[in-house]
């Protein structure tokens, strides 16, 4: 296994772990601003040393699955931002107006982060097994 | 239909063992990448830049079209129909 999956598998291991602790932080704590706290987590994602190679240390395979797995999760992101907006509107219309608390908009950023992660890892580790030209 | 890019045939493997049996991280090393990248060539779930062509091309000490083809669909690729 290469470094770059290594990090990937470790990656999708530090995103589960924080979805779990989110859900048992806001079963026992209830949902509030505390609950953000757990996305402290994700920094996990940074600790192997293999994660850390170089964009120069990496040869053009493996930068092309870098290149593709990094597009990816933005497009990921950029869907998931696009299907909220669109079921906002099915559901209220184009009129609605938001009030909304800084820590539910900061909370739903830490979760499109996270999901951008997830893809990013998931979309190395399907590269690397079946080529990258696909 | 096939995809194109699966017309794209190397010899890798063979031009290895014809070099000593030269080793996938040797010529790696000769080449500027991994291991892995080598194993992905060689199994055809990757292929490389002109660059990278020349490099392995100039590992093995041949010119690139002894190391890589291009096939139609069908064919048996422009070496074999040689050699044939």
């Amino acid at each position: 296994m290469t470094d770059p999956e290594k990090w990937a598998v470790w990656t999708l291991g530090v995103v589960a772990l924080t979805t779990a602790a989110y859900f048992i932080f806001v079963a026992l704590r209830g949902h509030g601003p505390q609950a953000m706290s757990v996305f402290a987590l994700t920094a996990l994602a940074a600790l192997p040393k293999n994660g850390h190679r170089s964009w120069r240390s990496l040869d053009e395979r493996e930068r092309q699955i870098a290149h593709k797995a990094l597009l990816t999760s933005y497009w990921a992101g950029w869907l998931a931002a696009i299907t909220l907006s669109f079921i906002i509107w099915r559901v209220n219309g184009w009129d609605i107006a938001f009030a909304l608390p800084m820590w539910k908009l900061m909370l739903a950023l830490w979760w499109l982060g996270t999901l951008m992660l997830a893809v990013r890892s998931i979309t190395t580790l399907v590269l690397y097994r079946r080529g990258s030209n696909a | 239909m096939p995809s194109e890019k699966l017309q794209i045939r190397n010899h890798i493997r063979r031009l290895r063992f014809e070099h000593a049996e030269m080793s996938q991280e040797e010529l790696g090393k000769r080449a500027g990448v991994t291991r892995h990248t080598i194993m992905a060539l060689e199994a055809r779930k990757y292929f490389p830049s002109l660059l990278l062509a020349f490099r392995i091309a100039r590992a093995f000490g041949v010119g690139v079209e002894q190391v890589f083809e291009y096939a139609e669909n069908g064919d048996r690729g422009i070496s074999d129909q040689k050699s044939a």
